[in-house]
């Protein structure tokens, strides 16, 4: 082991932080939705995201990806780095973005289509062909979803119960083996058991990749996450470890949200 | 209709001078071989009566034949031989006493006529018939036949030979069977597979106006389908909001109101003269293309509209190019929409007559069109054609025309509503 240099932090030598927003502003229209972020993500723990609604969180998650872009009038200033590069430098396509950083929404957003198309498609449009079978049976044993639904691959997917759906869309994200996945409320259109399933998958999940998860709710994120955001009015007001953060928080102001002063 | 068609028969209605220039039903073609040939029927006969009931024209004829009972009887239909059969030659001469007038004489009866085997001769003057006065040869034949008709028979003709009047009764009427097929599926058969007659409406058929239609159809459909899903998905997917696509859009909605005529114009200036396709199929299917273009361009985007955002999120989420989005989950999604929108687009198209009227009007089309680029004619304008032409009969056939227009929208409604079906099945 190399060294190290006095005065230098572990993150410093250490590879570069998987994910890192620094300065990051966004703008939709004239409206600023987020004010000079700069937070880095750690590597497979989940990171919550929390704050009241319109603080930003969501559209914080969602420039990870560049899914903002898809909104046509939005612009950033700042840099969101994926392994120490800029996601919104000029030589960098969206579409790969995206490839490498899955997603899941707050509402289950499944294909239309089988089971099984739902998590071919994305190998298809990434040019995998070998091995496609096993790749879906892995994604789905993954999303804790494969005892489930492996006798009918071939039925529609909108057959199956939210919860359900829900786990097929967070196996779609992972068939293409990223490295990140972010969640945007992915609980909240789910009954009371089929969010516990979502919650121990995602600790399971957090084993293999780094998960960023937006809630509302603050006993989920207690409940899953290693790390939390606070994030206020556009800015991110706190971030730290969540026992932490929830047992000493350093702001009064982020005190006030856990304890539901204002939500 | 096709009853008497199918025993070899045309017919034809036409004015006797006979008192308020009475109708009958003379027999205008009968075809070698058929039935009614064997029968002894000739072109020129008079049809007196079907199953017992007199008939005054065509329509009147196949009424008749319609209600016939099943079983047919022995004097099923009575007929008067043609003139030369049932008088030889006629002249006429002038009477004495009243200049100017003129009565027929019997000028060469032969052997073989009729009213040489009822004893008639030559120099016979002919006065009346049932008191009918003859006058000419056509008006007396004419005369001989109604009074057969509606009156008794043998007709009491009224003569004057070697200058003595005598009263001769003239068998005239024929009677016999004629094998009539009245199923109406070997009807319908006939009258779509056979091609125009212009002067026999039970011999004429739709089949070439329906195979027109069908290919119109089709090179429509193949024209404006895929440019409409084109434009539409360029309008709603890709294109910037512009101004040139503000106006574009505006653009697209008026031209949906246009009048049809004005793409028969296009059609004519552009397609035929310009692009030299000609009066083709090729030529009306591109014009009718055009015609319900904006149509199902607006269509498409309503479609297209009705895709929720979120699978489209979901579609770029797992890294998929814009085109992807489209190409795989957009437009399967929006297929059924899309249909529908062909649906009515392709019902305004079939239905349409006046634009491909301007092309050319192919009003009169024997044949059956054998490629694209052959003339051609439409259910819509074969209807409007025979509604148009002056023989009695044409009217009825243009009814059953408009039926089998009808039936062959729905065949093509029901087939694309059960692809449609389809695709939302595969969902």
């Amino acid at each position: 082991m190399p060294r190290q240099e006095p005065g230098a932090t572990a993150t410093a030598l250490a590879a570069p932080p998987v994910l890192a927003t620094t300065n990051f502003s966004l703008w939709y229209g004239k409206h600023q939705a987020l004010h000079d972020v700069t937070l880095e993500v750690p590597e497979r723990q989940v990171t919550a995201v929390i704050g009241p609604s319109g603080c930003g969180k969501s559209t914080w998650l969602r420039s990870l990806n560049r899914m903002n872009d898809l909104l046509g009038t939005v612009r950033t200033e700042g840099a969101v780095c994926y392994r120490g590069t800029d996601i919104y430098g000029p030589q960098v396509d969206a579409v790969e973005v995206r490839r490498r950083i899955g997603m899941v929404f707050q509402k289950p957003n499944p294909f239309p289509k089988s089971i099984r198309d739902n998590l071919a498609f994305p190998l298809r449009i990434n040019g995998l062909r070998d091995g496609i079978e096993q790749r879906i049976e892995t994604a789905l044993k993954r999303a804790a979803l494969w005892e489930e639904v492996k006798d009918r691959l071939s039925r529609g997917a909108l057959e199956l119960s939210g919860g359900q759906q829900q786990r097929l869309c967070i196996a779609r994200a992972l068939v293409t083996e990223p490295e990140i996945l972010l969640m945007d409320e992915p609980c909240s259109a789910l009954d009371p058991g089929s969010t516990a399933r979502v919650e121990d998958l995602i600790q399971e999940l957090a084993q293999r990749y780094t998960v960023v998860i937006v809630t509302h709710n603050m006993q989920q994120a207690a409940r899953v996450s290693q790390n939390t955001a606070f994030f206020y009015l556009g800015r991110l007001e706190e971030f730290g470890a969540t026992r932490e953060m929830f047992a000493k928080p350093a702001k009064k102001r982020t005190e006030d949200y856990i304890t539901g002063r204002f939500g | 209709m096709h009853a008497t068609a199918s025993a070899g028969l045309a017919l034809a209605q036409r004015a006797s001078s006979v008192g308020d220039n009475a109708p009958y039903v003379a027999i205008a073609q009968v075809e070698a071989g058929s039935a009614a040939e064997r029968l002894g029927l000739a072109q020129g006969d008079a049809l007196l009566t079907i199953g017992g009931a007199v008939v005054h024209g065509v329509r009147e004829v196949w009424d008749t034949i319609a209600a016939l009972p099943a079983e047919a009887t022995e004097k099923q239909i009575a007929w008067m031989p043609n003139l030369e059969a049932l008088l030889g030659e006629l002249e006429l001469t002038a009477v004495a006493e009243q200049p100017g007038v003129f009565r027929p004489r019997l000028a060469y009866v032969g052997t073989d006529t009729v009213a040489a085997k009822a004893g008639l001769r030559d120099g016979d003057v002919l006065l009346t018939a049932n008191g009918m006065l003859l006058q000419g040869s056509q008006q007396t034949w004419q005369a001989l036949a109604i009074a057969a008709r509606e009156g008794s028979d043998p007709v009491q003709l009224a003569i004057e030979r070697d200058g003595k009047r005598e009263v001769v009764p003239f068998a005239v009427r024929r009677e016999g069977v004629l094998p009539l097929d009245r199923s109406l599926f070997a009807a319908i058969w006939h009258f779509c597979t056979s091609l125009d007659e212009p002067r026999y409406p039970e011999h004429a058929g739709l089949a070439s106006a329906i195979l027109g239609s069908l290919l119109v159809v089709l090179v429509t459909m193949l024209f404006a389908f895929p440019l409409g899903i084109a434009a539409a998905v360029y309008l709603e997917e890709y294109a910037k909001r512009s101004r040139l696509t503000t106006v574009l859009q505006v653009l697209i909605a008026n031209l949906a109101g246009i009048p049809s005529v004005v793409y028969g114009i296009i059609g004519l200036e552009i397609i035929d003269r310009t692009l030299g396709l000609g009066r083709s199929i090729l030529t009306g299917g591109i014009t009718l293309g055009l015609m319900i273009l904006p149509v199902m361009i607006l269509g498409c985007r309503e479609a297209l509209r009705t895709v929720p955002p979120w699978v489209r999120h979901a579609a770029y989420a797992v890294g998929a190019t814009p085109s992807q989005v489209v190409w795989y989950q957009v437009l399967p999604y929006a297929m059924p929409g899309m249909l529908t929108a062909m649906i009515l687009a392709i019902s305004r198209a079939i239905g349409e007559a006046a634009p491909l009227i301007m092309l050319g009007a192919f009003l009169f089309v024997t044949y059956l069109p054998k490629n694209l680029m052959d003339s051609f004619t439409v259910v819509p304008i074969q209807i409007f054609t025979w509604a148009t032409r002056p023989q009695a009969g044409y009217e009825t056939i243009a009814a059953v025309a408009i039926v089998v227009l009808l039936v062959l929208l729905f065949v093509l409604n029901g087939t694309a509503i059960y692809l449609r079906n389809r695709c939302q099945l595969r969902w």
